[in-house]
């Protein structure tokens, strides 16, 4: 057994010797991180690194992909999230995504903000009205969308899709927001409103947040990883990888010398 | 800049102008080409439908040897050849009534079974199922009629039997009934096969990361995807139904009145009373067929404009 004290609980998940396999590929190796609660923690390195994969760890997506074969354990609070009691619905619940995609239902806005708790069961449609819009109103859309809630949400221009996909992931008062570059199909405008809402976010939630971009990262986040070819280089606090890293690759990674 | 990469730049120039141009030329010819395969589908309908409707026009004129009544033929509730009355009203309702109720029997099924096929089973049972649809859809309609008025009037016969109802030796709506829903089984199946493949895989994991399981996925996200493609299917399919003439007319017995909702009822469809005797007739009684096509072809038309209706209502909200 692990000592408790790894799993504080101002930490939303603790990471222990994690390594995962595509097949007979290693896609992550020994990765130990702690994310800690209410903070914004980025994943930066370069593309093939393992960012998303890791990310797809927290809530067990990587489930989906059948070659995927994970070793090492991973707590949320005090449970280890591949055990036999784990409900993964239950754990999506509590571990939300947002995509590098927006991903929207072609359904509309109302229905897309509503499904995820209309798979929970809920039907009492004061509750849903209540909850969409509020999670519309956290994720900086109910302005936009309030007098059409009933149209098709593929209607949205791409950067109020991706605050849409948000508020979805909102809408089950998650603890946990995970969310794979974002922003990487978006415009700059789009771009720093999803930037601020994630600012915003924190207060009430965690957030892991996947980026390609470093002035994001600096911008967002308080904790940075870098990674580099399945294994995580180094962590600690942004200002400290950004300013002072310990690494002479990540150093080389943020001053552009490779990516 | 040397005169030589001046005189190569000068040559290049001048080839690609050739080259445009050559280009050119083959766009238009192309484009002629394209053009009349368009005309050509466009003059085939116009000409199918413009001949039908002559046709089908003229025993209603005056001029007409022995003119009938259209709106008679339109109210009419009985059709007797041999005593020159030919009422078609009731034929349209039959029909209506049969296609809805194969198609109300083949959707859901058709449906199902595409989702399992792309969603559900594993592969090797989803390519044996890929496959008895492929060959289900092959199967010439005459084959089916003979089936069905081998087996399925057999089986019709013994259903009725147990609710003490008579039959014309399982000869019926019902028989009908069945034998299209079965024929257009494959058709909206292999429509909603393609338009569920079609969904991107996308809408599947956003489903899934929010705690939906697989069966709310399918249903919720997948299904709702693909409801235009499926909804072309179902289309396909009732015009399937509608138009098909050969297997009906052996198990439908051409009732000479109607219209009925007593399933062990004989029927007549449109298109059995086009087809019945074609070859052994002439007068009034061949010429009347081409006006019952041109109600078939105005049914088949409201019938898609409706599905579309339905399908936009669907789409716009729950
Ligand atoms: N489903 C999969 N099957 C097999 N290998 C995979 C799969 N997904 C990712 N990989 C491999 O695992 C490694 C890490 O991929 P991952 O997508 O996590 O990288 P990433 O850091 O997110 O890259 P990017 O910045 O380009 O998104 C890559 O070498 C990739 O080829
Ligand atoms: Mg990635």
């Amino acid at each position: 057994m692990r000592q408790q004290t790894d799993v504080k609980l101002d930490n939303a998940f603790v990471v222990n010797d994690l390594d995962l396999y595509y097949g007979d590929f290693q896609a992550l190796k020994n990765i130990n991180i702690k994310i800690p609660l209410n903070k914004v923690t980025a994943f930066i390195g370069p593309s093939g690194c393992g960012k998303s994969t890791l990310l797809r760890c927290f809530n067990r997506m990587n489930d989906l992909i059948e070659s995927a074969r994970i070793e090492g354990e991973i707590y949320h609070h005090d449970t280890e999230i591949h055990g036999k009691e784990v409900d993964v619905v239950q754990l999506r619940t509590v571990v939300g995504m947002v995509f590098q995609q927006p991903n929207p239902f072609p359904m509309s806005v109302y229905d897309n903000v509503a499904y995820g708790l209309r798979c929970q069961g809920v039907k009492d449609r004061r509750i849903l009205d209540e909850v969409v819009e509020t999670s519309l109103k956290q994720a900086a859309l109910w302005d936009e969308v309030k007098d059409h809630l009933n149209r098709n949400a593929t209607k949205l221009s791409g950067g109020q899709q991706q605050r849409l996909c948000i508020a979805r992931a909102i809408s089950l008062t998650p603890e946990v927001i995970l969310m794979d570059e974002p922003t990487s199909a978006l415009d700059p405008i789009a771009t720093s409103k999803i930037e601020d809402l994630i600012i915003e976010l924190k207060k009430s939630y965690t957030i892991i947040i996947v980026t390609h971009s470093m002035s994001q990262a600096a911008r967002i986040s308080d904790m940075t990883a870098f990674f580099l070819l399945g294994e995580m280089i180094e962590y600690d606090d942004t200002d400290i990888i950004f300013h002072n890293p310990a690494d002479q690759r990540t150093e080389d990674y943020i001053s552009g010398k490779f990516g | 800049m040397t005169s030589e990469q001046q005189n190569s730049k000068a040559l290049i120039r001048e080839r690609s102008k050739k080259r445009r141009s050559l280009y050119k030329s083959v766009d238009k010819a192309m484009q002629f080409v394209f053009r009349f395969c368009g005309l050509l589908a466009a003059l085939m309908i116009i000409l199918i439908v413009f001949f039908v409707t002559v046709r089908g026009i003229q025993v209603f004129l005056p001029s007409y040897d022995d003119p009938v009544s259209l709106r008679e033929f339109l109210t009419g509730m009985r059709w007797r050849t041999d005593q020159g009355i030919y009422g078609v009203f009731f034929i349209v309702i039959n029909t209506l009534v049969t296609a809805f109720f194969a198609g109300l029997i083949a959707f859901p099924l058709s449906t199902l079974s595409a989702l399992m096929i792309v969603k559900i089973a594993p592969k090797r049972l989803s390519n044996i199922l890929t496959t008895v649809v492929e060959l289900l859809a092959a199967i010439p309609s005459v084959v089916y009629g003979v089936f069905a008025s081998g087996v399925i009037t057999a089986i019709v016969k013994r259903i009725a039997n147990l609710f003490n109802y008579t039959t014309f030796g399982g000869n019926s709506m019902l028989a009908a009934i069945l034998l299209l829903a079965i024929m257009i089984y494959p058709t909206i199946t292999s429509m909603a096969v393609v338009a569920i493949r079609a969904v991107p895989e996308s809408h599947e994991l956003g489903s899934l990361a929010l705690g939906a399981s697989r069966t709310q996925t399918n249903f919720k996200v997948v299904l709702s995807s693909a409801k235009s493609g499926i909804f072309a299917g179902l289309i396909l399919g009732l015009g399937r139904a509608f138009g098909e003439a050969t297997a009906v007319s052996m198990v439908a017995g051409n009732a000479f009145t109607g219209p009925t909702l007593n399933p062990f009822n004989l029927v007549r469809t449109l298109t059995t009373t086009m087809l019945q005797g074609l070859h052994e007739t002439v007068g009034t009684d061949y010429d009347i067929r081409f006006s019952v096509g041109i109600v078939l072809m105005l049914v088949i038309l409201f019938n898609n404009l409706a599905i579309n209706a339905l399908r936009r209502k669907i789409e716009s909200g729950d």
